[in-house]
């Protein structure tokens, strides 16, 4: 995938204040896209511009292909249609949950709910109810508070305000480093091989593309933990056992603990 | 010269240990903290404690929840509570998983595909409430009966009956004929409260028929406590009649394994014994019951122990030396569950079980069989008016004794067209899972869209039964909910509340704040006059309405008290030496006993008039019972005293004394057919646990319990697979060969083999492709365990106690079998014709059927159905 924008300049004052204005809200555009695309389901609206020529040229440019079931059909019955895709991929039990707390720690709701919502408090933002409640470390949410981020950044790049520009940089790479970056990639590899609809296929590439390519640009490093939490040793279980431990091993060293047996 | 020797230190110290019990101990077990504060071991600060009542499971224990950082991290018992003390079990301090399930219902769900297949669309409330309101008006105006709600577990505290009661509608259906319903039946009739409460910890002798009260049954938790204390402290007898070696037997002094069904016919020959050997409490019977003791010992003849020997198994010898020990050891008890209760007859095993207490004179005695104590909480007014109509699902033309409903009958009804459907609600209820036939039954109903046209499931979880409907309506599990409480599960009675500990998650709603938005969304402007009963703001100011006036509690602080304590009142202080609630002098309490020796206030007493049985009559209605001068409030029945002979049943031509009848397809049972029973284990309950990692985690697979010498015969070891075939169905699953268990039984627990219920109870993800998979899943990734069990009740045919309605779980013929080729493990499958002929049959036992005079030849001068006119039965 190409880069989108120039990696921003790091000394005081060394960078065109517009060229990098625009850069960063092309970033912006694409992380409200994304935000947009995995938020809720998408409405007419968004789908209806989505579907112009110039829109779906530029992302076929970057390798983002939809299919025609995403070009072809009436705009409500793809709405409908999508919608569905959305409740069973996202919204529904059985499905995959794109929230930080249910992708690390398999249960809604945990320490990062409340982590991003520090974060959003202390940079001054609140999560805006939609047409449905969002938990705060909702994919569409954490996407939606980097494209402010960087909608700031530009702002303080037009002004040429260096200090806020490495401020916001900061946050950024924070926030990568310890959320989306935790779990955005192998969220967006299991969407892309779970979606049924070309839309949240693509979506889902997009996702993992830009993912990679920002923790590049911000220089971090941070692993994906998304479904690889760390596996327990796996113990015996063939055999029923009922007040003792019939599990057979050698009887002579039967008073070594079987994990050190094995180990 | 002092003698020091070994012999002499045995003999001195046993001689003085009685004067050595009555000095202080100096030095106790060190307890560091008592409950009540926890603190996180990150960063030291005390967790934020909220009190609340737990509803993991319906015993309804004093519980508090820690929060740290808005999220809850543990659970823990109330030291305040006066029945838990302080002590959660392990279900409890799992209880926080339900609200941070990834697998919960977080919105509005409207089916998109075919039912069951698993399509659905989020909608907003709006739209749900809207689509809801309408088709419930078109069904109100049709027939406010057309619409229904079956619940399982509700402890609403009357918003349930309030929302039915607003449309007008009768079809308001329970769940108790699956759980406990002819032990009620059993004893309402004959004393008034539905339940014991057996005062274990100062009781000498308990006598346990079929409750696994160490681990599942009511109320597992505080009794269990008690028992513990009388068996070990008061050095207490406890011996359990049980088909299976229970933790309870396998914790008793003595298991006697017993045929199913046959408790009934054990405890008559002990009363037999205990009548012709004249152990009995003629004081008590003369003066509290309705027959004679000459009556009784006459009634009683035939009951030998030889003929309950032939019945149950028990040898004749045992019966006789249980009797004794029984009647000669004061104070004592019996308990009795769902061992007695769930089977044909369920009734007379129960009201068999207690008349032993009864005629022992163990009755509201220290250490013997108390009435429950409870209390209660006004509703808020106004309140809407009983429907007008009375509905068939709801008491039903051939069980009018059963109390407490036959809901497991009621899809065979509604096929049979009985009563028409419009509206279906289910509430905290999973028949599809839970009920006898399961899937093949209650999945058949409501796949059907004929019969069932619109299908509304308020629910967290995505159920075997929310599966298959139309509209899902994310209901809160009991972390995020409003609800009043109060459960007789120790002699003091209490009144508690559960309150949120946490918003509710996503857009889930609590269940009275779903029925307030259909009524509002139904009658928005009050036009209908729906929408005055239901004038509230939230949950709490509900609960107002229910606790700022009662009496004493309204003094302490009303529902203030409550959200602070979690319980009123608060008896005393619990002892970290003993574990015990104790008053402000350090002694244990003690609660009231003899509660049926109160004296009925002279002012009472005014415009009454004795009957010459000593009944206190006043307004047609009696109010006690005169005994040697003194006006007593009795029993709360209709007269006042314990009904042996319960007349009642005798106008149906049921036999209205202590008796007990064989199940008739027992008695044919060839030598490979076995019965198969089950049962619940201590860390999961009936069908809302698999999904709970903690507790999944101990407990996940339940192989079929056999005996050693029925396996030899088989060939079957632990282990290998077996096909458990009964009339319904069949399924396959691995046997677990031991001792423990009746060689005439085999035993499956229920918890298990869950096919919908989220990602642990069925271990799969969405199989799109495959593309979904354990390797995606941070929950199933820490899975080590490939075996879900199989669930039995789709090979369990309905049977229904033709008296208490109850489901006869333990009547199952079975052949069991070495599991052929074609078997895989895990198979099940029922069969809905065979299932509706076990329906047909089953009302061939009910006093309209035909069957109902050969099992009763006794009662021959009964005139026959036609002599009674039906009436809704009582009950709760």
């Amino acid at each position: 995938m190409q880069a989108l924008v120039s990696v921003p300049v790091h000394g005081e004052a060394s960078f065109d204040p517009q060229e990098l204005k625009e850069d960063l809200l092309a970033r912006a555009g694409i992380y409200r896209l994304l935000s947009s695309a995995f938020g809720g389901e998408p409405g007419a609206g968004f789908l209806a511009g989505l579907r112009q020529p110039e829109a779906l040229a530029g992302l076929a440019e970057m390798g983002i292909s939809l299919d025609r079931d995403f070009t072809d059909p009436p705009l409500d019955q793809l709405e409908e249609t999508l919608a569905c895709e959305y409740a069973s991929l996202f919204a529904s039990p059985g499905g995959c949950l794109p929230v930080e707390s249910a992708r690390l720690t398999g249960r809604t709701q945990q320490e990062p709910y409340y982590e991003v919502q520090a974060d959003y408090r202390r940079l001054g933002f609140e999560v805006r109810p939609g047409r449905f409640a969002i938990f705060h470390d909702h994919l569409g949410v954490e996407l939606a508070f980097l494209a402010e981020l960087l909608g700031q950044s530009a702002a303080a790049a037009e002004a040429a305000e260096g200090r806020e520009l490495r401020r916001l940089e900061k946050e950024i790479k924070r926030f990568w480093s310890l959320h989306l970056g935790r779990w955005a990639r192998g969220f967006g590899r299991l969407v892309e091989r779970a979606a049924d609809h070309s839309f949240y296929r693509e979506m889902a590439r997009l996702l993992l593309g830009f993912a990679e390519d920002e923790i590049s640009r911000l220089g971090i490093r941070v692993e994906d933990a998304d479904g690889s939490i760390v596996e327990q040793p796996q113990p015996e279980t063939e055999g029923l056992t009922c007040g003792g431990n019939p599990m057979s091993h050698d009887p002579v060293a039967s008073e070594v603990p079987v994990s050190l047996m094995t180990g | 010269m002092l003698k020091m020797n070994r012999r002499n230190f045995i003999k001195v110290s046993g001689g003085t240990a009685a004067a050595v019990a009555t000095a202080p101990s100096l030095l106790k077990a060190m307890e560091t903290e008592l409950g009540g504060k926890d603190f996180s071991p990150v960063t030291y600060g005390e967790r934020q404690a909220i009190p609340i009542t737990c509803h993991f499971c319906n015993i309804q224990d004093g519980a508090i929840a820690f929060v740290e950082n808005g999220r809850v991290v543990k659970l823990e018992g109330n030291p305040e509570h006066v029945s838990t003390r302080g002590r959660l079990c392990a279900k409890g301090n799992a209880g926080m998983w339900y609200s941070y399930d990834p697998d919960r219902i977080l919105y509005p769900l409207k089916r998109v595909g075919a039912r069951g297949e698993g399509k659905w669309k989020r909608i907003t409330w709006d739209e749900a409430l809207a689509e809801i309101a309408q088709k419930l008006d078109a069904a109100i105006k049709e027939d406010p009966n057309t619409v229904m709600l079956k619940y399982g577990r509700n402890r609403t505290g009357g918003a349930i009956d309030r929302f039915m009661h607003t449309l007008g509608s009768a079809t308001l259906v329970n769940h108790t004929s699956v759980c406990e319903s002819s032990k009620k039946i059993g004893m309402e009739p004959t004393w008034g409260p539905d339940i014991e409460t057996p005062n274990f910890a100062n009781s000498k002798y308990i006598l346990n028929f079929g409750s696994n009260i160490y681990e599942a049954a009511y109320f597992h938790n505080p009794y269990s406590q008690r028992i513990v204390e009388g068996t070990a402290e008061n050095k207490a007898k406890l011996v359990t009649f049980d088909v299976r070696l229970s933790n309870t037997a396998g914790r008793s002094d003595e298991w006697i394994p017993v045929f199913p069904g046959t408790d009934g016919a054990v405890a008559l020959a002990i009363g037999h014994v205990i009548l012709r050997d004249d152990l009995q409490d003629s004081d008590f019977i003369n003066t509290w019951t309705n027959v004679t003791v000459q009556e009784l010992k006459a009634h009683y003849q035939s009951y030998t122990p030889e003929w309950a020997e032939k019945l149950s198994g028990v040898p004749a010898a045992t019966i006789e030396r249980i009797a004794r020990e029984f009647a000669t050891t004061k104070p004592a008890t019996t308990y009795t569950y769902r061992g007695p209760a769930k089977h044909l007859y369920g009734s007379y095993n129960e009201k068999a079980c207690m008349m032993l207490p009864i005629m022992t004179g163990n009755i509201e005695t220290r250490g013997g069989y108390c009435m429950p104590r409870g209390m209660g909480w006004p509703q808020p007014e106004p309140q809407p008016p009983k429907p007008a109509k009375p509905s068939y699902l709801s008491h039903p033309d051939e069980y009018p004794l059963a109390g407490h409903k036959v809901s497991h009958l009621t899809p065979f009804w509604i096929a049979e067209g009985k009563q028409k459907i419009n509206v279906y609600f289910t509430y905290q209820d999973n028949p599809v899972y839970t009920n006898p036939g399961a899937q093949a039954v209650w999945g058949k109903l409501f796949r059907d869209e004929k019969l069932i046209p619109f299908y509304v499931s308020m629910s967290p979880f995505m159920g075997e039964e929310t599966a298959l409907a139309d509209i899902i309506l994310p209901d809160c599990p009991y972390l995020e909910r409003w609800e009043p409480e109060s459960m007789p599960n120790s002699l003091w009675p209490w009144l508690g509340i559960r309150q949120p500990v946490i918003k509710p998650l996503g857009e889930a709603r609590e269940n009275r704040i779903i029925l307030r938005d259909i009524i509002h969304k139904l009658d928005p402007d009050g036009s209908r006059g729906m929408k005055q009963y239901w004038n509230f703001k939230d949950g709490e100011d509900y609960l107002r309405h229910h606790f700022d006036n009662v009496p004493g509690l309204k003094e302490a602080g009303g529902l203030d008290f409550l959200k602070k304590h979690g319980v009123w009142p608060i008896y005393g202080k619990l002892d970290p030496a003993t574990g015990k609630i104790v008053d402000k002098t350090g002694r244990e309490i003690v609660p009231e006993y003899g509660l049926h020796k109160k004296e009925i206030p002279e002012a009472e007493m005014a415009g009454t008039t004795i009957e010459a049985n000593g009944v206190i009559m006043k307004n047609g209605k009696a109010i006690g019972v005169q005994r040697n001068g003194k006006n007593h409030v009795g029993f709360p029945t209709g007269n006042r005293l314990i009904n042996v002979r319960v007349d009642q049943w005798a106008e149906y031509g049921f036999n209205p004394m202590p008796t007990f009848k064989r199940i008739p397809w027992h008695e044919t049972m060839k030598d490979d057919e076995l019965v198969l029973t089950t049962y619940k284990i201590n860390v999961h309950k009936q069908s809302r646990s698999a999904a709970v990692k903690w507790l999944a985690e101990i407990m996940h697979s339940n192989p079929v319990w056999m005996n050693t010498v029925t396996g030899e015969k088989m060939g079957v070891k632990t282990g290998d697979l077996v096909r458990v075939e009964s009339a319904v169905g069949h399924l396959v699953t691995k046997a677990y060969v031991f001792e423990g268990i009746h060689p005439k039984v085999v035993a499956i627990p229920t918890a298990f083999g869950h096919w919908e219920y989220g990602r642990l109870a069925t271990l799969k993800l969405k199989e799109k492709g495959g593309a979904f998979g354990a390797q995606d899943d941070p929950d199933l990734k820490n899975v080590w365990w490939d075996d879900k069990g199989v669930h039995p009740n789709a090979i369990i045919p309905v049977v229904a106690d033709p008296i208490g309605g109850s489901q006869g779980w333990y009547d199952t013929v079975v052949k069991v079998t070495k599991a052929g080729p074609n078997d895989k493990y895990g198979d099940v499958k029922g069969d809905w014709d065979k299932h509706q002929e076990a329906f047909k049959e089953t009302l061939r036992y009910a006093y309209t059927g035909d069957l109902h005079r050969k099992m009763h030849p006794e009662m021959s001068a009964w005139v026959g159905p036609e002599s009674v006119k039906h009436k809704p039965a009582g009950g709760h």
